[in-house]
């Protein structure tokens, strides 16, 4: 019976990415699952001036040598952001002009997916072990084109999959944040949009919902409250649910299996939502750890056991 | 999408980051915000006066000079603990560090029997705190002599214990958001509170108060004629007086451990820090929690000072020694005359010959108490959330309602056991030393979260590399290292005290309180059998409990 691993929000992590591939053979699962919002949230640029290299990280900046770049870039990709050599001309134009920033950062995080995407083939390939990606809200569109041109990695959103028996519908739409990201939508249109899928299932009792968004009130979805400036509440004690409705009322409607859910990366669990396990594994992925759900299905139990990993 | 830069500090108008728009990017945190909650944690009313009310076992004891150690010394557990959520923010607090550093199963013992364990001798603290500073004071203020005795009895002890618990429910369940406005509320009102007790004390001579005193003992609890002096005679009996100007070093080593009490926990909401974003920045949880704790010292400083200027400190000492003494019948020992335990708000008031103004001094400043004792079992909530969501605890643990996102599993867990405790607090006066450990258990799983501290560097290589402070060292040392030793020996040193002071100073050595050695040892035990436990019927289910800190390889 197929073993899952299924983790989410890795950001642009490369450590966290890499971490994922292994997942198969470290944890003997045959199914690798993640759940989306692939790419990162930032560029930091390394500025190339008199013969040395300027980097800020982490709020230090320190200046290195040409043999130290590759280094520093690693250490940068690791926390999920991009490295991006420059020239102080270009520097300047990309902090004096936002149409520049949106089509740089479209092209490291494209290039950053197809990188991944290489990497992967060079993991799994012949190893029989497959791996979906479903990209999340803060992944753009032409994410999916890139792991589309993939034969190894196989793209979940929109469309029924079929795992050893058991069915597999997926997206990375979410309702709507207060960030206005790519792939949002309201709570009747996301609902259409699982329906869509839901309804080609063969048994919904032997399906996994691997839906970005986790189900509103789940415990699943508890974000820090923020205020209209985006300013975390109360120190950040606060806590609101966020999810969605429409995840919650199809999970309620169909009752899966088991529901995969990331986003909301402080609400790590596990609920029951009737018959369905819910799970969202949490994200950690600027420590460069994978935080994770292994979910053992079964013939006769449906899921024999499941547990989160920080791996 | 991209739509927002970020300076780099030291490189001018450079941008060092651009970020682009994005799930989750939020603004900070108000520091201001999470010093509130950090303040509530050291609360100087509530925990602070009543446990430098046993500062009277070290007469020879200096307590502003103390405090000022104590500041000193928990500045060090509060880097300590600033620099794990920075390098470690996620929630959990003490569990997650315990067990991804020292292990799993250490790591789940040692915190689950600090946050969890130990809570339930808590609320009876806490019940008998409420007694001592709102029930009683304002029954006897009201005239109401009968409802005074009734929480003075042992079921009213009881009834107080279920009304915190109620309380801390009814906390939980309306949620944090909404207990964060009163907290505020209850802030700003206490505060004022505080600046009125504090300036009646500036403003007032000790005649006056000694004046005040001797009427008010006399019309509330119908006490002869010269109260004042009659506390002071009645504490000679057991009590060899003390002088706020005698300072000597060991006496003030010795007053630790009664401050740990309410300054060791600067901390408390460390388990919370994890679950916001902006943690990862070291400088948001330190300063809260620094400013937290040193804002109350500097506050617990005023009033001490206060006390000794208008009360006198001899006879606080004095006051204090003659209701403890009696209450715990120590051989000799006389009551006192004002059988209530020595409030300094309530005498304060007394300074104001007038009962509806003290009555309503003692409600504003009850706030102390209703805007902190809330939050009793949150971090214990938490704790006992990650140990679920890790399977050593069953799912239900962790289940919360659908409709008011109550976390009643977590609740059951802690209200059920509070419940028999308390039955146990106030019925069995015998089991009441174990009480007096409560503060020490906490101090060991703060020692093992800074022993996991210690060795984070070279156990967590990777995570240590990977977080902010790895680049903070002193003498080539890692910084959180240092500073951990330091925490750790401060910690020792009181574990210490508490466990083998030879004159028993705190009531908690082994030699004299073998109750509490075998009730903290069983619940070592227990939580030991129910990580075994966990362990073998989850290796049934095909799940492996190592697994989940494991590493994956990354290459």
């Amino acid at each position: 019976m197929p073993k899952i691993f299924f983790a989410t929000d890795l950001h642009g992590s490369e450590m966290c990415w890499r971490k994922f591939l292994n997942a198969g053979k470290f944890y003997d699962a045959d199914i690798l699952i993640c759940g989306g919002d692939m790419t990162g949230k930032a560029i930091v640029p390394i500025v190339q001036e008199n013969g040395h290299y300027t980097v800020t990280l982490g709020g230090e900046t320190q200046s290195v040598e040409a043999g130290q770049v590759a280094d520093v870039e690693a250490q940068i990709r690791r926390k999920g952001y991009y490295p991006l050599q420059m020239s102080v001309e270009r520097l300047h134009e990309l902090d004096q002009n936002p149409a520049k920033r949106t089509e740089t950062f479209q092209q490291v995080m494209l290039d950053g997916v197809d990188r991944w995407m290489g990497m992967a083939a060079e993991k799994l390939r012949g190893t029989g072990i497959r791996i979906f990606v479903c990209p999340g809200n803060d992944d753009e569109m032409e994410v999916d084109d890139v792991i589309r041109r993939s034969d190894v990695v196989e793209l979940g959103e929109g469309r029924v999959v079929e795992i050893d028996g058991w069915s597999m519908i997926s997206t990375g739409w979410s309702n709507h944040t207060p960030w206005n990201t790519h792939r949002e939508e309201t709570e009747e249109k996301l609902g259409e949009r699982i329906e869509a899928m839901a309804s080609k299932l063969p048994d919904a009792s032997k399906a996994i919902f691997n839906l970005h968004c986790p189900p509103f009130k789940s415990g699943l979805d508890e974000a820090p409250a923020i205020d209209a400036d985006l300013r975390l509440l109360h120190g950040g004690r606060a806590l609101r649910p966020v999810g969605s409705t429409a995840v919650r009322e199809a999970i309620e409607r169909h009752q899966p299996l088991i529901s995969l859910h990331g986003h909301i990366h402080e609400s790590k669990g596990a609920v029951k939502i009737g018959k369905t396990l819910s799970i969202n594994p949490g994200s950690s992925y600027e420590e460069g750890m994978l935080m994770g759900a292994i979910v053992q299905l079964d013939a006769k139990k449906g899921i024999k056991s499941y547990q989160l990993v920080n791996g | 999408m991209a739509d927002a830069t970020m300076g780099a500090p030291g490189a001018g108008a450079r941008p060092g980051l651009f970020l682009r728009n994005a799930t989750g990017l939020v603004k900070s945190w108000s520091t201001f915000d999470a010093f509130v909650y950090s303040f509530w944690s050291v609360n100087l009313i509530t925990l602070g006066l009543y446990g430098m009310s046993y500062a009277y076992t070290v007469p020879d004891g200096q307590v502003v000079a103390a405090i000022l150690l104590f500041g000193l010394l928990v500045t060090f557990l509060v880097i300590t603990y600033a620099m794990l959520v920075s390098v470690m923010p996620r929630t959990g607090g003490d569990y997650a560090w315990q067990s991804r550093v020292l292990g799993g199963g250490l790591g789940f013992v040692l915190s689950i029997t600090g946050w969890w364990f130990t809570l339930f001798l808590w609320a009876p603290i806490y019940a008998n705190i409420l007694v001592v500073q709102f029930f009683s004071p304002l029954a006897y203020t009201l005239g109401w002599t009968g409802v005074a005795t009734f929480f003075t009895s042992q079921t009213g002890i009881f009834v107080s214990c279920l009304i915190v618990l109620a309380f801390v429910s009814i906390v939980v369940t309306m949620g944090m958001e909404t207990y964060a406005r009163i907290q505020k509320i209850c802030f700003w009102i206490g505060i004022a509170g505080l600046v009125v007790v504090c300036a009646l004390l500036l403003f007032a001579s000790p005649q006056d108060f000694q004046n005040a005193f001797n009427r008010e003992a006399t019309t509330l609890f119908n006490a002869k004629p010269g109260a004042y002096q009659a506390t002071i005679d009645a504490a000679s009996k057991t009590f060899p007086g003390s002088s706020f100007g005698t300072l000597s070093f060991g006496p003030l080593l010795l007053l630790l451990p009664w401050l740990a009490f309410y300054l060791l926990w600067p901390n408390w909401g460390a388990t919370l820090y994890g679950e916001v974003r902006g943690a990862k920045d070291i400088r948001k949880p330190f300063w809260s929690m620094f400013a937290g704790l040193w804002v109350t010292v500097a506050m617990v400083v005023v009033v001490v000072l206060l006390i000794d200027k208008t009360i006198g400190w001899n006879f606080y000492q004095s006051a204090n020694a003659a209701y403890w003494n009696n209450l715990f019948a120590v051989q000799g020992n006389v009551a006192p005359p004002v059988p209530i335990w020595p409030y300094p708000v309530m005498f304060a008031g007394f300074l104001v010959n007038n009962h509806l103004f003290q009555a309503l001094l003692i409600i504003v400043m009850g706030l102390w108490f209703f805007g902190w004792a809330g939050t009793l079992f949150l971090s214990s909530t938490r704790v006992i959330f990650a140990a679920a969501f890790d399977r050593v605890l069953p799912s239900w643990a962790a289940n919360i309602s659908a409709k008011r996102r109550v976390p009643y599993g977590a609740l059951v867990l802690m209200i059920v056991p509070s419940i028999v405790i308390s039955a146990i607090y106030a019925y069995k006066p015998s089991f009441t030393s174990v009480f007096l450990d409560a503060t020490a258990v906490l101090a060991l799983t703060f020692f093992a979260t800074t022993v996991a501290a210690i060795i984070l560097p070279w156990r967590r290589k990777d995570l240590y590399q990977a977080s902010p402070i790895a680049n903070y060292k002193i003498a080539g040392i890692p910084t959180i290292t240092v500073v951990g030793v330091i925490t750790g020996l401060f910690l020792l040193f009181m574990l210490w005290e508490w466990s083998f002071n030879s004159a028993d100073l705190y009531g908690t050595t082994f030699s004299s309180t073998p109750n509490s050695v075998y009730y903290f040892l069983a619940t070592y035990v227990v939580a030991v059998v129910i990580y075994v436990v966990a362990r073998v019927v989850r290796k049934r289910q095909g799940i492996d409990l190592d697994r989940i800190h494991h590493e994956i390889p990354v290459e």
